[in-house]
């Protein structure tokens, strides 16, 4: 596999420079700097040469060493998270998941504690101690107990208390509140459906609604926002879809117009994605924009054989050449930023699945959106197909499958939902 | 520009000795954080977080309403301003207290600086102002009498800083939307709006927000789009198009918007105007290398031959197929896989 690197993809500013201009300017020069370590000496010609990919690396030990540290203690900077606590839960946990590194019971067990510690007496989990339940930290304590597993990590959940706050964040437009007196927009709509369906509570009651409004969220440039009227941007398109998807209704969008609007965001020099157009790349919208693929690949009815429609290669390079922090380990934004816990685990998610080829083919894409029954076996169909993996640099690069609505890996995930959906169901029937 | 100021005068006198020693909280017995014995990631707070925080617990958990829990959650909300459960307590408290509105709109402006990319500070400030100003109260006024409003008039000045301080800031943009469409005041949105697409091009906030005004933030189902305005749109596209042609925003805007509400209006009306701009030797060369031109003529194309019938579209869908191929092996290769799809689509709606 050869890439010709080459100046000729930076942004043709054509002599017009503006702000967005001159960031994107500086970005790529310091992006263009990294791949030209890459470039195979002897190959450098006026303007790029061929990119030697067999050279990158991931940074295992590195990375797991940064995300310990974290475990252990984090500095007083860290107080403006003092809200979303149990994000350091699914953050680390994830990220150790994903590169495949043993979790210990200690650990597990600490987990489950703090988080335990953080769940509402009325249902709901708080971002901190003798705070409100908030649907964000919600969806981040579940999924870092499904990360933990096992009976009694699972039973710490008041599954009837969280159906109760749920109904009552839900807004008659279809949409949620963040926690009571908050805010509305996208992310609440897909923190509320992961945790419900994963809870097995979804009800007509509360999707109620629900889809119509991510649809109404659609903007004309075809990526979604956070609210009617708001700019399209790539997290909340992530959230839009995949909240979609666990519904059964992604035909509720203008998937031509999203598939260009998505398709667009990857950058041509770069290789990452931007989350917004004419934005700098981030290293996060590896999950945001360049996970919502697979599932856009789903919703289009494309079979594994013809390949998602963007450039895995390119993202990778991105990944492992530019946003692995080489000394203190992590993985960041972009050259320049320093790492951080949520791009960490959102680098590492955007790595594994632009690695594993991760879908359903058309034929056996469940239609059923009527009983409840039908919601696991279609969380579940989702799989690796590992005829079409696609690792750049060195093989021991791979990394564990992600599921794309979820975004953690399969095995705890499905362990989560057989133990879930064998409680007795809130309704029978989602409409 | 946004006032950035020190915490002096409201709760600063005194506070230079930790609460626990001060005769105004010696009634309080503060609430730790609840952490069990090992708890993961632990943050090591300051004393001062630490202490501000164990002490509003405490208030919270006893639903004190007074002016010392009203400044207590000040301080926490300047120090960690994601504590959502500050700012909810400390709207309770502003209504039960019956405090001065714009007075606490001028403290958000006061700490905004330091905050400018929080949710729960733009959120504050929406309720603050649905509180100081019922639209329903100024139904019977004209647009340009709104916009004198004072309330009004302060809130626009406030994004404004904001957004001259920070042009995408995507907030302040939204909440400008939450300011315009509360009060009804849409024409002068479009004056802002072009100002700010005047100083940035390749704003797309600024774009998404002309969007967003031309209609009135009606469902694609309610907003008709009339010819006149559609051409006057595809006329302010094309001038922004021409001061720098590999400009995503223009295109997407014009093509979006045709797409949904004109589609026939692609091929008659936006295409003679792109294929001038091809054929001018003053733009020619930069228009004709930029992807977006390209993607434009796939559009295009292929919205005409949808609408051909299957015997007459042959031509049309050969433009777009070359535009394509074009696209994937040489203006746009990273995207080869999407104009493979693009093209392979144009074939199945055979």
């Amino acid at each position: 596999m050869s890439h010709v690197f080459s100046y000729d993809f930076r942004y043709d500013d054509n002599e017009c420079e503006t702000e967005t201009s001159v960031l994107q300017a500086e970005v790529e020069d310091s992006i263009g700097d990294i791949y030209l370590n890459f470039v195979e000496p002897g190959s450098l010609a006026q303007g790029g040469g061929a990119i030697d990919d067999s050279r990158h690396k991931l940074l295992r030990a590195k990375h797991e060493q940064f995300i310990h540290d974290a475990i252990n203690g984090l500095s007083s900077n860290f107080a403006v998270l003092d809200a979303s606590q149990p994000w350091f839960s699914f953050w680390c946990l994830n990220s150790l998941d994903i590169l495949g590194c043993d979790i210990s019971q200690q650990l597990r067990e600490r987990v489950v504690d703090k988080l335990s510690r953080l769940q509402s007496p009325s249902g709901g989990f708080c971002g901190g101690s003798g705070q409100l339940p908030h649907l964000a930290g919600s969806y981040a304590a579940v999924m870092a107990i499904v990360l933990v597993g096992g009976d009694a990590a699972y039973k710490t959940i008041d599954r009837q208390g969280m159906y109760s706050w749920l109904m009552s964040m839900k807004r008659p437009d279809g949409a949620f509140t963040m926690h009571a007196d908050g805010e509305v927009d996208v992310r609440g709509v897909y923190c509320a459906m992961v945790v419900a369906s994963l809870l097995n509570i979804m009800t007509p009651e509360l999707i109620k609604g629900t889809a119509e409004f991510i649809a109404r969220c659609q903007t004309c440039e075809g990526g979604i926002g956070p609210y009617p009227g708001v700019e399209a941007h790539g997290g909340y398109t992530l959230c839009g879809l995949a909240a979609l998807d666990i519904l059964g209704k992604t035909d509720a969008l203008r998937l031509d117009r999203l598939a260009r609007w998505m398709s667009a965001r990857q950058l041509a020099f770069e290789g990452g994605f931007n989350g917004r157009t004419n934005k700098l790349v981030d290293g996060c919208y590896s999950y945001w924009m360049g996970g919502a693929f697979p599932i856009l690949q789903k919703a289009l009815k494309r079979s594994r054989t013809e390949g998602y429609i963007y450039d895995r290669a390119a993202l990778q390079r991105y990944l492992l050449a530019c946003c692995q922090d080489r000394r203190a380990g992590g993985l960041r934004d972009k050259p320049g930023k320093s790492p951080d816990l949520y791009h960490t685990m959102y680098c590492l998610i955007g790595l594994s699945l632009s690695q594993h080829y991760v879908g359903v083919e058309p034929s056996e894409q469940v239609t059923d959106i009527t009983s409840v029954y039908s919601v696991p076996v279609r969380m579940m169909q989702w799989g690796a197909m590992p005829a079409s993996l696609l690792v750049l640099g060195l093989r021991s690069n791979v990394v564990k499958p992600v599921h794309p609505v979820y975004s953690v890996p399969y095995t705890p995930l499905a362990s989560f939902v057989k133990y879930f959906y064998a409680l007795p169901p809130l309704a029978d029937r989602l409409l | 520009m946004v006032r950035i100021v020190d915490n002096d005068s409201d709760y600063d006198e005194g506070s230079s000795l930790p609460m626990s020693q001060q005769e105004e909280w010696s009634d309080v017995v503060p609430i730790p954080q609840d952490d069990g014995k090992n708890p993961v990631c632990p943050i090591s707070y300051t004393d001062e977080y630490r202490e501000m925080t164990d002490y509003f617990r405490a208030v919270m958990a006893a639903g004190e309403v007074s002016q010392r829990a009203f400044e207590l959650s000040g301080r926490v909300i300047d120090a960690n301003a994601a504590h959502y459960t500050a700012w909810v307590y400390r709207k309770k408290l502003i209504l039960d207290l019956g405090l001065d509105i714009s007075e606490e709109l001028s403290w958000v402006s006061e700490i905004s600086g330091r905050h400018i990319k929080n949710y729960q500070l733009w959120h504050h400030r929406g309720a603050l102002l649905a509180l100081l100003l019922d639209p329903k109260s100024l139904e019977h006024e004209s647009q340009d009498q709104r916009v004198q409003n004072p309330a009004i008039r302060n809130e626009l000045q406030f994004v404004g800083e904001v957004i001259d301080n920070d042009s995408k800031n995507f907030h302040a943009w939204s909440h400008r939307q939450l300011v315009v469409r509360s009060y009804g005041i849409w024409d002068q949105e479009m004056a802002y709006v072009e100002t700010q697409i005047n100083q940035d091009v390749r704003n797309n906030s600024a774009w998404n927000q002309r969007y967003f005004v031309l209609t009135a933030n009606q469902s694609a189902d309610e907003f008709v789009l009339s010819e006149e305005v559609a051409d006057r749109e595809i006329g302010y596209a094309v001038e922004k198009i021409k001061l720098a042609p590999n400009n995503e925003s223009p295109w997407s805007y014009v093509i979006g918007l045709l797409a949904r509400h004109a589609p026939a209006m692609l091929y008659e009306r936006l295409l003679p105007k792109i294929n001038e701009l091809a054929a001018d030797k003053d733009y020619a060369v930069a228009v004709t290398s930029t992807p977006f031109y390209w993607s434009a003529l796939v559009d295009i194309y292929e919205k005409q031959a949808k609408a051909l019938s299957v015997d007459e579209r042959g031509g049309v869908e050969a433009f777009a197929e070359e535009a394509c191929d074009s696209l994937a092996e040489k203006y746009d290769p990273i995207r080869a896989k999407y104009w493979e799809y693009r093209k392979q689509a144009l074939r199945t709606a055979n």
